[in-house]
């Protein structure tokens, strides 16, 4: 259980405000102290890695974090860090810190940079929110903002496409809150509690709540699913990728998809409690449309030429995996679900990374000009082959892990139908992703690269830019090493096993 | 013993040095270095597998994957040994044989790659780093098969890159299911819990196992890509294809069926028929081939057999493994040597030398015969291990095996001397590249075939060779040459068509062909007029039809989900429902 001695309380407040405090001068900075706005980003990302990183020694060795501020008669705000709090922080600010060196690299020379290195800031501020939220309507507010903090981002460009992609995003959203609130709301009514709490809170409820119950759980789920991209609420997805590279990582690793599922993890553990949601038969379901989602998103994948779209596509599908872990029941599961909340961001950005490498240094979008490109950009190329066949499965890479225990807590829960669906997700991922790598390896070359006509940014004989290079090659090396080193004390795997352990199955 | 456990620290860096390499090739700076080492990249896993002692070589990394156990037993040593000589002679072998090819070094990076994965694949216990290994050289593999990249390359290498996947798939199934019910991370473990498990899920276990590392060990019916990927491939490549890798399908049978703990005899009883039926039917289409590499493809598929037909003879004989698995490595020692051997002499055969010529055509004989189980030939030992524990094996194979197993080695006699047809110095025109540099590590091989028997004598010592043993291995040989004769003589089939590479498949790849044909053009070719095109293009024009509608319908639901409206509707029935359920609540409650 988490409830050992009490650590500094300021600390969550510290890594929600490592964040916010940069975001905030960078607004009024004016467009030309790039330095200034860089040193800013740069010690915000570090500031809040060192935080994470004592909250993570504290929390093993069973301290809690938690800071209390009173909100609404009987409600208060409450940022807590617990074990599984700290999994998507850790992630949140690990990618934070690459993610701003490849922004700051992909942008260089662009207009607009103070306003979007503010909302970026904020971005990862409510995402730290959401993560460490002690109730549901703290998450609430947090998740509320990250829609709010989000929209400029995917606008960012102005284009007509941008605008566009950016109201549908809103319209799905916006929604998407609405009913979760109203699902807040009503469950607040029966309870008159909101706190997240190993088994639930809703175990005592008499049986006679279990038809509004079920109907809330309906409503939080389609409000939350709707970031989390579960079929048919995913429509946003494909669309947002218009956004510039680093939004589409952060969106698609950490942020908003991220945001969603982990409050799927929340409200199945924390507010429901595993074994009652399965009482109350709704985990059938849920792993159902998780199942369907997966297999629907990598069927549209299949199709797509558009490199940003079958990445969009292959999101999500893989991020409902976590949705598929969580509602299947047993730790086995739980952890091939919670686990992959992880290894699918740091494959996920890794795939982004090297997509917006191609487009920025050579022009290249689609699919289909992507031919030897592995000649031209060895390094982005062997790191998009990292992830791409981490996504199939293939060990060592972190995808493997997840799926051999959402495979071993399939048969362990009983649920055999699980097996094909892992099976043939893997199997449609290589169909959508090594007729790519044949491309990027072994076709020839062409004559010029897309980009080499309007001539924007000039790279010469190097790969790329240092600040675009680096951060694909570091996430695929996290990655692989998460993989190959799932069982070593330091791993995401390990960390999950101890959130299984502590919070769910055994409080 | 202390010199022992110094030698056996050998293994991991052996292993991990061609790793290493691929590492120092990636970076310009270091490139230039690691180039001139990567022909001797195996040397290191070779010396290791000679000096390690089997079965106290063992670690344990308990943080690797879901936790690594390294280790090798006797039959492991062998197959290291065969694996690290191949890729040794290989390597050497390819430097001279790339010389002049633009794509020297992409070669050597898969190659790095596939070598590497090979003997993880080895030495690993656990099912992870087994899994990996295995993977890392099935996929890596693709692009030694590709290296051409000419039109036939290519289509093998498509068809060799579905084949892997759908193995992974199975093995991923296989090893899950089995993982999940024993709670296994060792292959040892899980032999164990296969042997007490459920019949109903270790049946599930053992065909997806046996499916799985069938496609890699060109098991009757999935063989369909050795035929065409083996030809194509360059011949360094396939030397490393057809003797090292497709050893790996062998070894995953040998570490996940449960031999030697109980008796499966349904099981046991497949794959003898699926092995006695390869050996034959390898031959059969070998023989009416062409191209040389072609046709050792084919001999390949039916050496396969034989072992497959061994295995399914430790599944009937529980008690006897110890001694089939000894027979099995040695056999899998002698193809293995032999095919590389004979894969190398295939490619050198255009040697522009004619004196040349005839010396590398007199030296492929060696290979030949010990293939073909001439007496005092690896050949002759290892068909001999396995022919004496067939003798024990329940009726009625105790009488049939022996008889059919000679009759094999008959077959592939008969196949030999049509290689050698087939490679005599007057049909091949002379190339315009001398052979320097080939035949030197070709020569190597050659005697390690000559000398495997010998070096090996402790491990046969129990069948000292008496008259009775060699004539029997001499028979087929003589019947083979007589046939041959008399076929020259009286010039049959000279006009006989080949059966195409990939026999099977062809009807099947024809029909995809066009499929991509006229899914881009819309055109079918008109040559295809008899009743059997008639069939195909129907076929075709259906899987069209249903691919194109499929697509359009996929297309058309996404345009209607997407549509905001649509998730609007979604959330305002959910809200409904939601609305629904709380009246009838408030209802109940009221009540």
């Amino acid at each position: 259980v988490d409830d050992g001695m009490n650590g500094n309380a300021w600390l969550p407040l510290m890594v929600v405000g490592s964040a916010l405090l940069p975001g905030l001068i960078i607004f009024g900075l004016p467009e030309e102290k790039m330095r200034l706005r860089t040193v800013l980003n740069l010690a915000g990302a570090f500031a809040k890695m060192i935080f994470t990183g004592w909250m993570l020694w504290g929390v093993y060795h069973g301290y809690q974090y938690e800071m209390r501020v009173a909100f609404l008669p009987g409600l208060d705000l409450v940022l807590r860090a617990d074990s599984l709090s700290l999994l998507f922080i850790a992630l949140s600010s690990v990618l934070w810190l690459l993610t701003t060196v490849y922004a700051i690299g992909y942008l260089e020379g662009s207009p607009h940079r103070s306003r979007f290195f503010g909302f970026f800031s904020l971005c990862v501020t409510s995402t730290s929110g959401v993560a460490m939220s002690g109730n549901l309507i703290t998450f609430l507010v947090f998740y509320e903002l990250l829609t709010l903090v989000t929209y400029p981002l995917v606008v960012h460009r102005g284009t007509e496409a941008a605008r566009r992609a950016g109201q549908i995003y809103l319209t799905y959203t916006i929604f998407g809150g609405t009913l979760l609130l109203l699902g807040t709301v009503w469950l607040y009514s029966l309870t008159g509690t909101l706190e997240f709490s190993p088994q639930g809170i809703l175990y005592s409820l008499d049986e006679t709540y279990y038809p509004a119950l079920i109907a809330i759980f309906a409503l939080l789920i389609v409000g939350l699913g709707v970031k989390a991209a579960l079929v048919p609420l995913h429509g946003w997805l494909p669309e947002a990728m218009v956004a510039p590279a680093p939004v589409s990582a952060l969106l698609h690793a950490v942020a908003v998809v991220k945001a969603g599922a982990f409050g799927i993890v929340r409200v199945v553990y924390d507010i429901y409690g595993i074994d009652f949601a399965a009482t109350l038969g709704v985990t059938g379901p849920l792993a159902a449309l998780a199942a369907a989602t997966i297999l629907y998103g990598s069927l549209r994948a299949l199709t797509q030429d558009n490199l940003k779209r079958r990445l969009a596509f292959s999101t999500v599908s893989q991020v409902s995996y976590i949705t598929l872990g969580v509602a299947i029941v047993g730790p086995l599961a739980t952890i091939g679900g919670v686990v992959h909340l992880v290894h699918q961001g740091l494959m996920k950005i890794t795939l982004f990374f090297c997509a917006g490498n191609l487009a920025e240094t050579l022009g290249v979008h689609k699919v289909h000009e992507m031919n030897g490109v592995g000649r031209r950009m060895p390094w982005t190329m062997a790191a998009f082959t990292l992830g791409a066949f981490g996504m199939i499965g293939v060990p060592p890479v972190a995808g493997f892990i997840s799926k051999w225990y959402l495979g071993l807590g399939a048969l362990e829960a009983g649920e055999y139908w699980v097996i094909p669906v892992l099976v043939g997700s893997s199997l449609l991922n290589a169909a959508y992703f090594l007729p790519v790598l044949h491309r990027v390896w072994f076709r020839e070359p062409p004559d010029s690269w897309p980009a080499m006509h309007d001539a924007a940014r000039d790279f010469g004989d190097k790969e790329t830019a240092w600040a675009l290079l680096l951060p694909p090659v570091i996430t695929a090396l996290l990655a692989l090493f998460a993989g190959l080193l799932a069982s070593a004390w330091f791993s995401p795997l390990e960390w999950v096993q101890l959130i299984a352990q502590r919070a769910f199955y055994h409080p | 013993m202390n010199g022992a456990m110094t030698f056996n620290s050998l293994l991991l860096p052996g292993i991990l040095w061609p790793l290493l390499l691929v590492c120092l090739m990636g970076f310009k700076t270091t490139r230039a270095l690691a180039l001139p080492l990567t022909p001797w990249a195996a040397l290191p896993a070779l010396v290791a597998a000679i000096l390690l002692t089997p079965d106290e070589a063992h670690w344990h990394f308990p943080g690797l994957l879901l936790g690594s156990e390294i280790g090798l037993d006797a039959a492991g040593q062998v197959f290291l040994l065969l694996a690290a000589l191949l890729w040794t002679v290989s390597g050497v072998y390819a430097r001279g044989y790339l010389r002049q090819s633009s794509r020297r070094e992409e070669f050597y990076v898969f190659f790095l790659l596939s070598m590497t994965g090979n003997f993880i694949l080895i030495v690993t216990q656990d099912l992870f780093g087994f899994y990996f290994g295995f993977s890392l050289m099935s996929f890596a593999a693709y692009g030694l098969i590709i290296h051409d990249r000419s039109v036939a390359a290519l289509r093998a290498g498509r068809i060799y890159m579905i084949l892997t996947v759908v193995a992974e798939l199975m093995l991923f199934v296989a090893l899950i299911v089995s993982a999940g019910i024993s709670g296994a991370t060792t292959f040892e473990t899980l032999r164990t819990g296969l042997a007490v498990m459920d019949p109903t899920d270790r049946n599930l276990v053992i065909l997806l196992g046996i499916a799985g590392f069938g496609i890699k060990a060109g098991l009757l019916g999935l063989h369909i890509w050795l035929p065409l990927a083996h030809p194509v491939a360059p011949a360094p490549a396939s030397a490393v294809l057809s003797g090292a890798m497709i050893k790996a399908g062998l070894l995953g049978w040998l570490q996940l069926l449960p031999l030697g703990l109980i008796t499966l005899p349904g099981w046991g009883t497949t794959m003898i028929l699926l092995g006695l039926t390869a050996a034959f039917y390898g031959v059969a289409i070998g023989l009416t081939q062409r191209d040389p590499k072609t046709l050792l493809a084919y001999s390949s598929i039916s050496q396969m057999g034989v072992m497959t037909m061994a295995v399914g003879t430790g599944l009937l004989m529980p008690h006897a493994w110890p001694l089939i698995l000894q027979a099995i490595a040695f056999y899998a020692l002698h193809h293995g040597l032999s095919k590389a051997a004979l894969f190398l002499g295939a490619g050198l055969a255009g040697s522009s030398d004619r004196w040349q010529q005839r010396w590398i055509w007199l030296g492929m004989w060696i290979p030949a015969l010990a293939l073909a189980g001439a007496p005092w030939t690896s050949g002759m030992f290892a068909k001999q291990l396995i022919k004496t524990h067939t003798l024990h094996a329940p009726a009625p194979w105790d009488a049939l095996l022996p008889l059919l197993l000679s009759i094999s080695a008959l077959a592939t006699a008969l196949l030999m001397a049509r290689l050698l047809y087939l490679l005599r110095p007057a049909a091949r025109s002379p190339a315009t590249a001398p052979a320097t540099g080939l035949i030197a590590p070709w020569a190597a091989l050659l005697l390690a075939v000559v000398l495997t028997p010998w070096w090996f004598a402790t491990a046969i010592d129990a069948h000292e060779m008496n008259t009775s043993l060699v004539l029997d291995s001499l028979w087929p040989v003589l019947a083979a040459t007589a046939a041959t004769c008399i076929v020259l003589r009286l010039d049959l089939f000279r006009s006989h068509q080949s059966v195409p590479a990939g026999d099977i498949l062809v009807l099947l790849s024809h029909t995809f062909k066009l499929l991509r044909l006229s899914r881009h053009t819309g055109y079918v070719p008109a040559r295809f007029s008899s009743g059997w095109s008639a069939l195909q293009t129907g076929i075709l024009t259906c899987l069209t039809g249903l691919v194109m509608s499929a697509k359009k319908m996929l297309q058309q639901m996404e345009n209607y989900l997407s549509r905001w409206n649509v998730a609007l509707l979604c959330a305002i029935i959910v809200a409904v429902v939601a609305t629904g359920f709380s009246i009838g609540f408030i209802g109940i409650n009221t009540h």
